[in-house]
C-alpha cells in the first residue's frame, strides 16, 4: 500500500515538474498511433475488399484436349502443389457449349451451324479467397500455363494487377508509419524521461544514499512511460474512431463509398495496438533509465 | 582490544570492523592510512581531528559512499565493498547519515526532507507524519515544518539533516560535525537526541572538532591525525 502511495506521489511530482514536455510527448504518441492506425485501417479494409473481389476471381485454363479421368487426377495434383485452391472444375467441350448456349438465350440460333465441339475444354481454378492468392495470381497463371496440354490461361489481369500494386503500396505505407510509430514513441518517451531525470539528479543521488532500492527509483519512471503509452494510444485510437464515424456519416447515402462496407478495428486489434504502444513507451523509459540512473 | 575497557554502553559485540583500511584520492592525496578499528553494537564513538584529517572520508567509507583503496570494512560481519543493488540499499536503510554538507533537497519543505529516509523503506504515511513532528519538536524546529529548507539558516539546516538521519530509527547513525553552526543550548538539544537514540540501541559515530561535546564524555574518543588513527583513552581524561 505505502509502496504505491509513494510511487504515485512521485509520479505526480514528475508530471508537475515537466508537464509541458509530458504533454508534447502525449500528443506525439497519440499522433503516431493515429497515423499508423489510420493506414492500417485502410489497409485492413482493403483486404476485406479484396475478399469480395476474390469471389469473382477465377483462372480459366484452356486445354487442347479433354483430359481423361486419370489425367484429371494428375492435373489436380499438379495444380494443388502450387497452392491450395478453393475449387477446381473441369469443363468439357459439351459443358462449355451448353453454358454458352444458355448465355445466348434467345439468340440460340447463331449456334445452329456450329459443330457441338467448337469450344475448347477448360479447367476453372478458383483460388482461395485471401489476399495472398490474389497477390500471386500472376505467378499462378504462369505456372498453370506450363501444364501439359494448356492452350492459354485467362483471368481478370488488369484489375488484379492494379489491385495488387495498390495493396503493395498500402502495405509499405503501413510499414513505414509503423516504423515511425515505434521510433517516435520510444524516442519521445525516452527524451522526456531523460529530462525528468536530469531535472532531479540531486534528489535521485540522495535517494540512493538513503537506501532507496532500484525499484523504488525506477517504478515512478516506468509508470510514467506506461501512462504515456496508455493515454497516448487510447487518445489516438479514439480520435481515429471519431474520424471514422464522421466520414461514415458524412458520406452515407448513395455514393461511391457505399459500394464497400467499411468497418472499424475489432476490439482485439484495438487492444493489440494499445498494448504494443504501452510496450514501446515502457521500453523507451526503461532504456533511458538504464543510461541515466546508473543503478 | 581496548573496546571493552572504554565502552560503557556497547554490548561488546562488534558491529563495525575496519581492517587496515587506506583511502587515497586521485592523484595522490592520502586521506586515510592503515586504519584498523572496531566499533561495538550500541557504542557511541567520537572521531576527532583537525580539518582535513580524514573524518568525513572515514564516514563516507562506512556508508559505502566511497570505496577504500585498500583494506576491508565489515558491518555485522558482512564485507560492504562488494555490496550492490538491493543488498546495498537495504544496508543503507539501516545507516542514517547526517552529512557535513547536509545534502538537503533545498526546494522541498523540512518535513518532506525528513520523510525521505522513511519513505524509502515504505513506512506508513501516518507513521511518517507523527515521527517527523516528534523530531521537529525535539530539535526546536516545530514552526519550520512547511518551510523550504533552502530558506533556513545553516544551523536549522544542520538539524534537519540530523532529523533525516535518525528518522527511520537506523541501527547505525553517522553524524559529521553535528554542532558546527549551533549555539550551546541547541548543541545540548542535539546531543540529547543522539544520546536518546543511542540508549534506544543505535550505534553512533560522531565526527567533530567541537570539544564541548566530547570533553566530559565517558565514551570512546579517537583522533585522526594526517590519516592515521590515535586512541585517546577515555574522553573524560582530556
Ligand atoms: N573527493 C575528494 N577528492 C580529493 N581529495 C579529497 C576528496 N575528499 C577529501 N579529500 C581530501 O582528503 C583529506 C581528508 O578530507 P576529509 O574531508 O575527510 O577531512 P575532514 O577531517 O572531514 O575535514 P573537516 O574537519 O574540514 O571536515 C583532505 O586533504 C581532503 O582535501
Ligand atoms: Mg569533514
Amino acid at each position: 500500500m505505502s509502496f504505491w502511495f509513494t510511487v504515485l506521489r512521485q509520479v505526480g511530482r514528475n508530471l508537475r515538474q515537466t508537464w509541458p514536455s509530458q504533454l508534447m510527448t502525449l500528443l506525439t504518441v497519440s499522433l503516431s498511433v493515429l497515423i499508423f492506425a489510420f493506414f492500417y485501417l485502410v489497409y485492413s479494409n482493403m483486404l476485406n475488399f479484396g475478399d469480395k473481389l476474390g469471389d469473382d476471381l477465377s483462372l480459366i485454363v484452356y486445354m487442347e484436349d479433354e483430359p481423361g479421368p486419370e489425367l484429371q487426377q494428375q492435373l489436380r495434383r499438379k495444380i494443388t502443389t502450387f497452392d491450395e485452391v478453393e475449387e477446381i472444375r473441369f469443363v468439357s467441350r459439351e459443358d462449355a457449349y451448353n453454358r454458352f448456349a444458355t448465355q445466348l438465350g434467345e439468340n440460340l440460333d447463331v449456334l445452329n451451324d456450329m459443330p457441338k465441339d467448337f469450344l475448347p475444354p477448360s479447367i476453372e481454378v478458383i483460388p482461395l479467397k485471401n489476399l495472398r492468392s490474389l497477390n500471386q495470381v500472376k505467378l499462378f497463371s504462369a505456372y498453370l500455363a506450363k501444364l501439359p496440354g494448356t492452350l492459354k490461361v485467362q483471368y481478370g489481369q488488369d484489375w488484379v494487377e492494379r489491385f495488387y500494386y495498390f495493396t503493395r503500396l498500402l502495405s509499405i505505407i503501413v510499414l513505414l508509419s509503423g516504423t515511425l510509430l515505434i521510433l517516435t514513441t520510444i524516442f519521445m518517451v525516452a527524451y522526456t524521461i531523460r529530462l525528468t531525470i536530469l531535472g532531479r539528479q540531486a534528489e535521485l543521488e540522495l535517494l540512493k544514499l538513503v537506501g532507496a532500492t532500484n525499484n523504488y527509483i525506477r517504478t515512478p519512471f516506468l509508470l510514467e512511460g506506461l501512462l504515456q503509452g496508455v493515454l497516448g494510444s487510447s487518445l489516438g485510437i479514439t480520435s481515429l474512431y471519431i474520424l471514422f464515424q464522421w466520414i461514415k456519416l458524412r458520406f452515407s447515402g448513395p455514393g461511391f463509398l457505399n459500394l464497400f462496407e467499411f468497418s472499424f478495428f475489432s476490439p482485439l486489434v484495438c487492444i493489440t495496438i494499445i498494448g504494443v504502444s504501452i510496450l514501446l513507451c515502457t521500453i523507451g523509459s526503461y532504456s533511458t533509465m538504464q543510461k541515466f540512473l546508473r543503478i | 582490544m581496548n573496546t571493552q575497557m572504554t565502552n560503557t554502553t556497547g554490548t561488546g559485540e562488534t558491529l563495525i570492523e575496519m581492517i587496515k583500511v587506506s583511502k587515497a584520492y586521485p592523484p595522490d592525496i592520502v586521506a586515510l592510512e592503515n586504519i584498523s578499528v572496531s566499533i561495538a553494537t550500541g557504542e557511541m564513538f567520537f572521531l576527532i581531528g583537525m580539518s582535513g584529517a580524514g573524518k568525513t572520508t572515514l564516514l563516507k567509507l562506512l556508508c559505502s559512499m566511497e570505496t577504500p583503496s585498500k583494506g576491508l570494512i565489515e558491518i555485522g560481519g558482512n564485507p560492504i565493498q562488494q555490496m550492490k543493488g538491493h543488498k546495498l540499499a537495504k544496508l543503507r536503510q539501516k545507516i542514517g547519515v547526517a552529512y557535513q554538507d547536509f545534502k538537503l533537497l533545498t526546494d522541498r519543505t523540512t518535513s518532506e526532507n525528513i520523510a525521505i529516509s522513511m519513505e524509502v523503506s515504505y513506512k506508513k504515511p501516518q507513521l511518517i507524519r507523527k515521527r517527523v513532528r516528534e523530531l521537529l519538536e525535539q530539535l526546536d524546529l516545530s514552526d519550520k515544518h512547511d518551510s523550504i529548507t533552502g530558506e533556513l539558516s545553516r544551523g536549522e539546516q544542520q538539524r534537519v539533516t540530523l532529523a533525516r538521519a535518525i528518522a527511520n530509527s537506523p541501527t547505525i547513525i553517522l553524524v559529521d560535525e553535528p554542532t558546527g553552526n549551533l549555539d550551546a543550548t541547541t548543541t545540548e538539544k542535539v546531543m540529547k537526541l543522539l544520546t536518546k537514540s543511542n540508549k534506544a540501541g543505535a550505534t553512533i559515530v560522531i565526527a567533530t572538532h567541537d570539544d564541548s561535546i566530547y570533553r566530559d564524555t565517558s565514551h570512546r574518543v579517537m583522533e585522526l591525525r594526517k590519516g592515521q588513527m590515535y586512541s585517546i583513552a577515555g574522553g573524560a581524561s582530556l
